[in-house]
């Protein structure tokens, strides 16, 4: 992966599609894709332990969900609350709890952070579907109104698509930009240190666990963020939304499929996903059954993913050549 | 009206029918365990699967003691497919990929469920000669919920008996401890492999279908019975037959007193029990080995 951001010239590209697009597209996709920033994003902070910790997680939605119901409460409790503090506080919920569940999942790795992940995640989702009078159970938080925010000499109304756009893109671009600058720092060097060898990074007088529980944190914060946004977008947070398995799921899949160990993987990814699930909605209900079969699949034949199939495809013309 | 003391009593036998029926299903989930080293964890799925089945047996038979024994078989055969076409084919890509795999096998039982039979809950009625109450000492019992005590009795024992007394049991035993090892005694652990896991989702049927008529059919009864056995299994050591028996009958025990005194509180109290557990012995009440 190169170490700077040098080729400048792909990123200003980026950047003027990124701000164009919305304008030439229309709402319906205009939405779609905001859809697709947000489990891109998600998916990342997931790739955070995933692809450079070696971490599987099997519970993310919790800050996800804590983040969602965070900003949706704030928002409906709190009238006149700005904007950036919605925000911020669906980060700080996140925080609270990574910070809580950490010191346990330091201890574990392998199957067993995944099953203590898949554990909390579990118990997270059973309490908010308990505790009704707050979370609103099954039906949950709905018909909060989303303020304006204020630039010190206009208010931008965010409820307007395109405008929401913008700002999605600008919260979760600082998101991403934020990891990409954390993996090239040297704790980002120590925590693939870990993935490929804890004793090793352990015996170079690095604390393992501490450094683990940092990541874990981090990426649960980065998570509740999204979750934040994700309640501005929707304008509902329920259990079925935001904390059931699927949500958890989701981006482990856009991991799979865009590949781990790459950066810009799980944008592939969910990208690819977003496109499968757009084009299936038109023909079924039961999107989260073909996702569900189309995980299977990815594990069973393709364990490397996407990149999996390049280089595969790229075998096999280099083979066919060598035979003419 | 009840007494105090009664309703101590009715609380405690509940905890233990509660327990029976954990320990029932986490038994399997706990053998697989040990001969895979993955928690399955489409386990609680087949429970559910059993009781799904169940419910269309009664409606179409009108007959729960037919369900009780072609449910789990159904339920066993579904579970004996899912090892030798998916689970086999990813073993050797190591536990990650099958823990995946696992979580893929949920996700599609559930949402196949959901399409089959729809969200909502399903009621099966307790079979006539066992609805009703028993006077035992003077305190009214319900005998349902005697006659899951006695059938888990019956099958743990005879479940034990196999385990610990027959030559089956015994490569089932070793192969749990070291199955590379059993394997290079020239005994065909992939065949034991796949009669182990349809005797667990068996175990896990029997179980979904005797708790059809207490909890109700519904898509979220594997969540809420799936997260209770992840705890047992956790909590009494990964592997250790012993460990999920205590730990089943005192998450039992938990949720029968949790939902008498602080009924939304239960899933914190059992998962505070874990983490309690976990944060002493980090490799639960019984478990030897960190996986």
């Amino acid at each position: 992966m190169s170490k700077t951001l040098r080729p400048l010239k792909y990123w200003v590209m980026g950047l003027v599609v990124a701000v164009i697009v919305p304008h030439v597209v229309g709402t319906v996709y205009t939405n779609i894709i905001v859809t697709f920033m947000l489990d891109a994003v998600f998916a990342l902070t997931v790739n955070l332990l995933m692809g450079y910790t070696g971490l599987v997680t099997f519970g993310h939605a919790m800050f996800l969900g804590l983040g969602g119901y965070a900003a949706a409460l704030a928002l409906k409790h709190m009238p006149g609350f700005p904007l950036i503090g919605v925000i911020f506080v669906s980060g700080l919920a996140a925080f609270l709890l990574s910070c809580a569940v950490a010191p346990l999942l330091a201890r574990v790795t392998g199957t067993a952070f995944a099953m203590l992940t898949f554990g909390f995640g579990q118990l997270m989702y059973v309490i908010c579907l308990k505790f009704r009078e707050i979370t609103g159970g099954e039906d949950g938080i709905a018909g909060y109104s989303t303020p304006p925010i204020h630039l010190g000499f206009t208010n931008v109304n965010i409820t307007d698509p395109i405008n929401f756009y913008y700002f999605s893109l600008i919260v979760l671009g600082a998101v991403t930009f934020l990891m990409w600058w954390l993996v090239n720092t040297p704790f980002g060097t120590v925590i693939v240190g870990i993935r490929d060898n804890a004793l090793r990074v352990h015996y170079l007088g690095y604390r393992v666990k501490h450094s683990k529980a940092l990541v874990l944190i981090i990426s649960g914060t980065l998570a509740g963020f999204v979750g934040g946004i994700y309640a501005l977008f929707h304008h509902l947070v329920s259990t079925d939304g935001v904390l059931t398995i699927f949500v958890s799921f989701y981006p482990l899949m856009a991991c799979y499929i865009g590949g781990i160990g790459s950066f810009f993987g799980p944008i592939l990814g969910a990208g690819i996903l977003q496109g499968i699930n757009v084009l299936i909605s038109r023909y079924t209900q039961r999107i989260d059954l073909v996702n569900g079969i189309i995980f299977i699949l990815v594990v069973m034949y393709l364990p490397m993913g996407s990149i999996g199939i390049w280089l595969s495809i790229k075998g096999w013309v280099l083979k066919n050549k060598r035979k003419a | 009206m009840i007494s105090v003391a009664e309703m101590y009593i009715i609380q405690s036998i509940h905890g233990v029918v509660y327990g029976m029926l954990l320990f029932l299903v986490s038994s399997g989930l706990t053998i697989i365990f040990g001969m895979m080293g993955i928690l399955n964890l489409a386990h609680a799925s087949f429970f559910m699967l059993a009781a799904y089945f169940a419910y269309t047996i009664t409606v179409v038979t009108g007959n729960f003691w037919l369900a009780l024994i072609i449910a789990p078989i159904v339920t066993a055969f579904f579970g004996i497919l899912c090892e030798r076409f998916l689970l086999r084919n990813v073993h050797a890509m190591g536990h990650m990929a099958e823990l995946l795999l696992t979580l893929g096998m949920a996700l599609v039982i559930l949402e196949a469920v959901k399409a089959f039979w729809g969200t909502e809950s399903l009621d099966i009625a307790v079979p006539q000669s066992l609805s009703g109450l028993v006077n035992i000492g003077g305190i009214q019992y319900s005998k349902y919920r005697l006659f899951i005590i006695i059938m888990a009795v019956v099958i743990l024992t005879l479940m034990a008996l196999i385990l610990f007394k027959t030559r089956l049991g015994m490569i089932v035993r070793a192969s749990v401890t070291n199955s590379a090892m059993v394997s290079a005694l020239g005994i065909n652990t992939p065949i034991v492999f796949m009669l182990v896991f349809g005797l667990g989702t068996w175990l896990a049927g029997v179980a979904g279908v005797c708790a059809s008529p207490l909890l109700t059919v519904f898509p979220g009864i594997a969540d809420q019975v799936g997260m209770d056995c992840f705890v047992v299994v956790v909590t009494g050591g990964l592997g250790s037959l012993v460990g999920a028996f205590i730990s089943a009958f005192t998450i039992g025990e938990l949720n029968a007193y949790g939902v008498q005194f602080v009924p939304r509180l239960v899933p914190v109290l059992t998962f505070s029990f874990m983490v309690l557990v976990l944060a002493i012995k980090p490799a639960g009440l019984f478990g030897e080995r960190e996986k």
